[in-house]
Parts: structure tokens; sequence; C-alpha cells
């Protein structure tokens, strides 16, 4: 007994000993460097990115399968009318459902390009501009349970879903050009008077006004066709319909089989076990007809989304090929690990996100209510510091304007109004706008009190904590020091307007589709300032009028604001490059003439991909994976 | 006993009551902002915003939201009793989650329990009755080293030799007993160890002392004046004796688990009800919260029930009225 037991505690010693000695050797590999990332496969978030990764060829079969760490996070439980989180819209429109318009599913700007999804072609507009007429294409049938052909009134179904409030829409918004949306989302029509189905093939949509980008929002997966039979089962419980997702393209739902009876008899899919649960699995739909659809490839038999709440061992099995991708973040020493293993780099993909990180400051705020103060803001911030905060050149490009350049066509590429060498800031240029300040006595340095303590909100994330120092060293060379608050969830705190933030490192903003729009209406437009949720950080276009019928409790100075909303207005109807241009013209001027921002980043999707994979693309719509395109070996 | 157990039961209702209640006031008047922003998309208009509010039942006072809970819990729901509502993110029944979640985070708290009481006990009557040897310090060593080790560290560690390095594990995530009984093992070892190290450290040390102080008793030199063997001396009276703060502290660490064991969970993508709490925690999804803290909440309050009538068992001076 006694020789069994000091034999126990002479293994447990040495066991001991080797974990203390294996941490060791792992504690020496990860502290050998900063977090920095030095090369990049050659995306870049401005203008484009890798056009895909292809290592033989692609072949039919196999399961293709994702590693998601810590939860969806989907915003309506994949229920298409509502859902709003970019990585659905990547399963969505790759993989089960097909929009009137859609994409070619690849990367760079030929992913932003308009083609035919459902509908035979892009249509142009008529009468003037205010009507736009879809062909459907024949042999698109749903999925089971429901097997039957997609007609017109289903798309006009899914329309009318959309415009009542009770369905859950999350972006209802885009649509309200159309005639008589409104009236339904204001209880006082039942249906859209401005969509009709004359036939089984044909929609035909009525604008109000004319809406230069109108079919860029007839690709969003909220247009997709819904079977009325199924949706109707689901009026008024937003999200439920995700479950029981009707597929209308190529996959479906594992667990949709039979045929549909009855909403009792309806139970949800096995496949999806709802945004709370651990699995999304997908299988081939029986009734897809791979000839109606030029742009999908469909090569995996199965997509399988499994949860995983540990980012490190999502990297391992990505790499031991177990997993085939990820919906993760990957740590600096992962990256760096594929950046500089030439066995490993050409797995890791980085494409432009389309999405712009800044500082934002409130146009209400001193010292931020000074135009002069925000410029000098503009030349002092150091964005290379930044940007080696995030992780380096690989996570994204200097941003030097509000819009990424790929949704101006690379437009406004080299547009960079308050250039510095190696984008580091210049103290010189900081300096000679400070002095014009109201807030410097003419000094090149901020001397009022206004300067002293500002506050500034930040999250929690280490990504914070490196950037905080940064933002707050550059900042006191020109006079300004902050009171800094870290809150976890810091976006709840700067859309209230009644908080009165005068500055905030948290926000970025993606695009919902390649047109400017989905940047300066939200963020800029005078109308999307709301108490609670505002989007609008910068308080551009706010008025003494607006902050007291809105109930927004805005403290500040609200003397002389710039607005931009007729700007945007005139650029809403425009088409083409004429639209582009314009476009151009309001971010010239936001970025000039009312500074609310300080821009320095224009990030990118960095994707890891496991040894199977042999096919890849990105889809500049989603900015995710182009699923539709992946292949596996089997 | 019977009306001593009735009584505690009506407190374990007012507990659970009180701990559930102090969730929907923290929920509510902490500044966390307003969870229908998360159903809302990314410049939501008030219209829809209250509508978002009205549908999730949050355009009500938090003491009206409270008692709805309290009264369907009690009464049942459209997924039956109890009645656990609905999650703010997908419409699912708070119940099935839970349960689809538990028997997760149970097998990790039995499998764990059954080793730190074994090997923490064993090794504190190790070391009292080999005081001041090798024996002992190395025993003491390891309790210091598992009480020091945060949980993450040893569990990535324990990932990093036994699963990637040397293969004798299967790696992280979870594999029902039902569909491979030998994954299951394969899976669970390492997360049941490294949820023992600390457990275990702790009882080491706690046996030890208990059974030091109690190894001094006049009782058990009695026991020794008597001709009883050593062997019976310290396992029949003196651990028995010893043993009433291990069973205390063992029932509620037990309970404690049930809602937070998060760390272990998560290095070892185990997503049991300690990981679905703070996810849910994060996206204010309030109904898998309270659900969660219900049940943690019961178990604690039971728990306790338990390990005050195990006392009247293990210690003949402990009765009830």
């Amino acid at each position: 007994m006694k020789r069994k037991l000091r034999f126990a505690l002479y293994l447990a010693a040495v066991a001991a000993l080797a974990a203390i000695a294996a941490g060791c050797g792992s504690s020496n590999k990860s502290s050998s460097g900063s977090t920095t990332t030095t090369s990049s496969t050659g995306g870049s978030g401005g203008t484009g990115g890798s056009q895909g990764y292809s290592n033989g060829t692609p072949a039919k079969g196999g399961t293709y399968t994702v590693g998601w760490e810590q939860s969806f996070g989907f915003t309506n439980n994949l229920d298409p009318t509502g859902e709003y989180l970019g990585n659905a819209w990547a399963i969505l429109n790759n993989l089960l459902v097909r929009a009137m318009i859609g994409y070619k599913h690849l990367g760079g700007a030929a992913g932003n390009e308009l083609v035919g999804d459902l509908a035979t072609d892009v249509p142009k507009p008529t009468d003037n501009g205010l009507t736009y007429t879809y062909h459907l294409r024949s042999g698109v049938k749903f999925g089971p349970p429901v097997n039957r052909a997609v007609t017109a009134k289903d798309v006009v179904y899914a329309m009318n879903r959309l415009a009542n409030p009770k369905d859950g829409a999350e972006y209802a918004f885009y649509y309200s050009p159309v005639k008589g949306f409104e009236d339904v989302v204001n209880g006082k029509a039942k249906t859209v008077s401005g969509i009709t189905a004359p036939n089984n093939s044909t929609v035909v949509i009525h604008l109000t006004q004319k809406t230069g980008d109108f079919n860029y929002r007839m690709a969003m997966p909220a247009t997709a066709p819904i079977p009325p039979e199924v949706g109707n089962c689901f009026e008024g419980k937003p999200g439920n319909y995700g479950r029981n997702l009707i597929s209308s393209g190529p996959y479906m739902l594992a667990g949709s089989t039979g045929k549909f009876t009855s909403c009792a008899a309806l139970k949800p899919f096995s496949g999806y076990a709802g945004a709370n649960g651990n699995h999304l699995t997908l299988v081939r739909n029986p009734n897809y007809n791979q000839s109606t659809d030029p742009y999908r490839k469909n090569y995996p038999d199965k997509f399988q989304f499994v949860i995983n709440s540990n980012a490190d061992d999502i990297f391992n099995k990505v790499q031991a090929g177990t997993y085939d991708d990820e919906e993760s973040s990957p740590s600096p020493k992962t990256l760096r690990k594929y950046s500089t293993d030439a066995s490993l780099k050409k797995m890791l993909q980085s494409n432009g996100g389309d999405r712009t990180w800044y500082l934002t400051m409130n146009l209400t705020q001193p010292p931020f209510d000074d135009i002069h103060v925000r410029k000098a803001m503009n030349y002092i911030i150091d964005k290379q510091a930044l940007r080696l905060a995030w992780g380096g050149p690989i996570l994204g490009s200097i941003a030097t304007h509000i819009v990424p350049p790929v949704l101006y066509n690379n437009g406004l590429s080299e547009y960079d109004p308050y250039s510095s060498p190696n984008s580091a800031g210049s103290l010189q240029k900081a300096q000679a706008e400070m002095k014009k300040s109201k807030y410097s006595g003419g000094s090149g340095s901020c001397t009022a009190s206004a300067c002293k303590g500002v506050l500034m909100i930040g999250d929690t994330r280490a990504l914070d904590n490196r950037m905080i120092p940064v933002i707050q060293a550059n900042a006191k060379k020109i006079g300004i020091t902050f009171t800094v608050r870290q809150i976890n969830g810091a976006y709840t705190t700067i859309q209230t307007t009644n908080k009165n933030v005068p500055i905030s490192e948290r926000p970025g903003w993606g695009k919902d589709y390649a047109d400017a729009s989905t940047f300066f209406s939200a963020l800029f437009a005078s109308t999307s300032i709301i108490p609670d949720g505002n989007t609008n950080y910068s308080l551009v276009g706010l008025t003494p009028a607006l902050n007291k019928a809105k109930k927004l409790g805005v403290t500040g100075n609200l003397n002389n604001i710039p607005s931009v909303d007729s700007d945007i207005n005139a650029c809403l109807p425009k088409l083409g490059q004429a639209r582009i241009d314009c476009w151009e013209g309001v971010d010239k001027k936001l970025m000039t003439k009312v500074v609310p921002w300080v821009p320095y980043l224009w990030s990118n999707v960095v994707k890891i991909l496991g040894p199977n994979v042999t096919h890849w693309n990105y889809d500049q719509f989603a900015d995710d994976t182009a699923y539709s395109q992946v292949a596996v070996k089997q | 006993m019977i009306f001593y157990i009735a009584r505690r039961l009506v407190w374990t209702i007012v507990v659970v009551l009180c701990v559930i209640g102090i969730t929907y006031v923290v929920f509510f008047k902490l500044p966390a902002g307003n969870p229908a922003l998360r159903f809302a998309g990314k410049a939501p208009t008030q219209q829809e915003l209250h509508e978002i509010e009205h549908r999730l039942g949050l355009d009500r006072p938090w003491y009206v939201q409270f008692g709805k809970f309290a009264y369907h819990f009690f009464r049942g729901d459209q997924y039956g009793w109890p009645g656990l509502g609905y999650t703010y993110a997908s419409g699912a029944s708070v119940k099935s989650l839970i349960v689809n979640r538990a028997p997760r985070t149970l097998f990790l708290i039995a499998g764990a329990a059954v080793l730190w009481l074994f090997s923490g006990v064993a090794i504190g009557v190790i070391s009292a009755v080999k005081r001041r040897t090798v024996t002992d310090r190395v025993a003491m060593g390891f309790a210091l080293f598992g009480i020091s080790t945060p949980v993450f560290w040893l569990g990535l560690m324990m990932l990093y030799i036994f699963w990637r390095q040397l293969g004798w594990a299967g790696g992280a995530g979870y594999v029902s007993p039902t569909s491979d009984l030998t994954g299951f093992f394969s899976h669970m070892i390492l997360p049941w160890i490294t949820l023992a190290m600390l457990y275990s450290a702790f009882y080491a040390r706690m046996t030890r002392n208990n059974l030091l102080e109690t190894l001094g008793e006049d009782y058990i030199r009695t026991a020794r004046a008597k001709g009883l063997t050593e062997r019976r001396v310290i396992l029949k009276h003196g651990l028995r004796a010893s043993l009433t703060p291990i069973v205390t502290m063992f029932g509620m660490d037990i309970a404690l688990l049930v809602g937070g064991a998060v760390i272990t969970e998560s290095v070892f993508n185990l997503q049991g009800l300690g990981y679905l709490a703070i996810n849910s925690a994060l996206t204010q999804d309030l109904p898998i919260v309270a659900g969660v803290v219900l049940l943690a909440a019961v178990a604690v309050a039971v728990m306790n029930l338990v390990v005050d009538i195990l006392y009247a068992f293990l210690d003949p001076r402990v009765r009830y009225a």
C-alpha cells in the first residue's frame, strides 16, 4: 500500500513538472514578440483583396466545417426578414435563399457587381426611375417540405412581411421609397400597394422617389421569397421562422423533409438549434436546379457550423483539418505563425472588409465643437500606431476618409486630407490648425480648461487597452487630455444622446451593400438622430429644434452645427458614376467642412483555412467566406 | 424532522424568489443598455424600438415582469411546467435550452466531484497521519499548486500536453455518452481533472487540519487506550468527526458549480449551463439568465438542506426538532 502510494505521488510530481516544463516552452514561444504582424497576403481594406485560394481541382462532395466562436450572434435567429448579421448573410445568400438580385460571390470589385439571381437579369428602372420590373427564372423550387415552384407571389409576401413591424424586420427603412410601404409600417394598410405580381413570374415595384441603389436593396436576404403557407405560421413571432426556413437556394436546413400539411404539424428542423444553440447543419436541397444558377458552384454535400467556446481550440482544429474555416478572431500569435510559416501562409486569407474604424467626435461638446480642434485631432493621431495596436497591415489599410474606396470603384484611393509621413501624425500641422482654435489662445496647443480631462468612452477589449494610450499620448501633444471611461459594450453609451459623450474610440461601421449611402444616411443624416440607439454619434445636422422635438437631451453647443442632409438627398436618386461622384463629394465635405471623425482603419476580414480546403473565395457583399464557391477534399 | 424539512423547503422557495428578484433588479436598474437594441438593426427608429420592447415585454416595469416570471414559473407556460419563458434571441423555450445544456454541466460536476472528494480526502488523511514527513510536504505542495494555479491555465496546459503532444485524451468538445461512451470519457477526463485539482487541494488542506484537530481530542486517546487499531481510530473515529465541515463544503461546492463552472466549460468547449449563463448575460438575454440563476439558486438551497440533514447522520450531537 505504502509503495503504491509513493509511486502515485512520484507520478503526480513528474506530471506536475512536465506540465510546468511544457508551460514554460509554450510561454517562450509566445513571448518572443509583440502583437505586431508585418506580413500580408495581399489583402487591402481599402481597395479590395485577394482573389481566393485554390489547391487542386475542386470536386463535389465532402463536408465543409466551420468553427464559430462563442455563439452565432444572429440578430433574428436566421429569419431572413430581420437577420442583420453579416456572417448570417453569407450563409443565407450563398446557400439558403435566392433574392431577385444577387452577386457573383467573389472578392474585390467583381464581388460587388449585381447580377440576376432569382430574376433573369438586373432591370433598369422605367417610368422616370420609379418602376422596377423583375422577371423570375423558371425552374426555381422551394426545398422540402414545401416542394413547389417559387412564384412572384412569394416575393410579394416576403416584401409585405418586411413592412409589417410585428415581423421583426431590421432594415425595413431601405424599402420606404416603395409606394405604400410606410402605410403598412404605420398600420394604415395591410399590404404594400406598390408591389404587385401581375403573373407568377413577374414582380413590379413602384417607388415614390428615385432611388439609385434600389437593385442593391433587392439583393438583400429579406427580399428573398418566403412561401406564405409557412411564413403565415410565424406571423407576429419574429425570428421563429428561422428554425423552419424554407430554402430557395442550393442547400437547406438539415431535417427539412416531408410535405407541409399544417402549421401545427410543422416542427423546428433539426439542423438548426436556434441562435442560442450550438450547431447549424445544411445539406443539399433536392429541389435545387443548378441550371438556373450561373454563379454558385455548390461543391460540398454538407455544411456544418459548430460553436466552439475556445478560440485557441478553433485554430488548432483548423490547422489539424478538423475544421475547414472559422468565424473567430485569430490571436496575434496565430497570425504571426501563419504569416511567417511558408507552409501555412497560403492558408491565411485577408480581404477588404468594407468597414471603417474611427474616433467619433461630438460636434456639440467642447472642445470638439470647434472644427479646428477636430482637424487638429485628424492631424495628430498616429494611425500607423493604431493599426499596429490592431495587429499590423494584415488587419487592414490606413483609412484616410469616411468610406472605403472599393465602394467608389476605387475612387478617392489617394485622397488623404490630413496626410502625414507614414500616417504617423504631424505635430506641425496639428499645431498650425490648433492655433486657429478658440480654445488655444493663438498657441499651437489647447490651453482652455475645456481640453483638460475630456471624457473619452472606450470599450474593455484588449484592443481598446492598446489603442487608448496611443490616442492619449497623441492628443496630449496638442494640449488635450482625456478622462477615459472603459465600458463593456461602449456602444450603448455612445448611442444615447443625453450622455453627451465628447469622444469615443469604439466605433466602426460596415456597408450593408456596395453603395456609400449605407454609410452616409445612417451616420450623418439628421433624420437618423434618435435618443436611444442613435448612430449619428457626432450629431451632424442637429438643431436646437430637433433636440427639443426628439427629446434628445443634448446639452452642449447646438449653434451652427453643419449639416449634410441636402448633400445626401441630392445623391440618393443618382445612378452609376454620377452617383459615385456625388458620394465622393459628400465624403470630401465631411472630411474638410464637418470633420466629425478621425478615420484610422479600413479593416480586413482575415480567414484561416484548413488543409482540406481545395477551393475558397471571398464574398465581397457579405464580407465573409463565399460558401457557394468552397470545396474540400473528401 | 419532517416539519423541519417542510419549513426549510418553504424558506427555499422564498430565497429562490429573492435571488430571481435581485436578478431582475440588477438587469433593469444597472445601466447595461436597452436589450431591444440588439434586435433593432444598425439604425433603428424609435417606433421600431418600441415595437421590440413591447414584444419582449421590456416596456413594462421590472416588478411586473418579475411577477409574470414568478406566475409562469408556478403555473407553467406554453412549454409546460415550470414555466421559464422563451429566449429573446431565438424565441425558443428556456427550459428546453437548460435541459439540453444541463447534462454537460452535471456530468462535469459529477466526475470532478468524485475525483476531488476521494483524492482530496485521501491526501488530507495521509498528510495528517504522516505529519511533518516528506509525504506531508509533497501532499501540501500539491495542495498549494492546485490552489494557486488558475483553472484556465491548467486547462490549456492539460490540453496541450495530454491532447496535442501526447494524444492520450480527446481534445476540447463534448461527446454525448449515449452516442459514444469511449469518446465521452476521453473528452471528459481532462476537464474532470482540471476542475478537481482546485477543489482537491482545498479538501486536502481542510481534511488534514480537521483530522489533526480531531486526533488530539480526548475520545481519540480513549479509543487508542482501549486498544483499537490505528486504522480504526483514524477512519472510524477521527475521520468521521472531521468530515462534517467537508460535507458542508462538498454540498455547497457542487451547488455553486451548477451555474459556475464557466471557465472549465469554456476552455474545454463543453458549453454547459455556466457558459450559457455568461453568454446570455453578455447578450442581455434575461430569460436565460433568470432560468440559470433560478436553477443555481435551487441547487444551492437544496444542497444546503441535504447537508443539514446529513449532519444528523454524521454527527450524533446534531438533532433537529
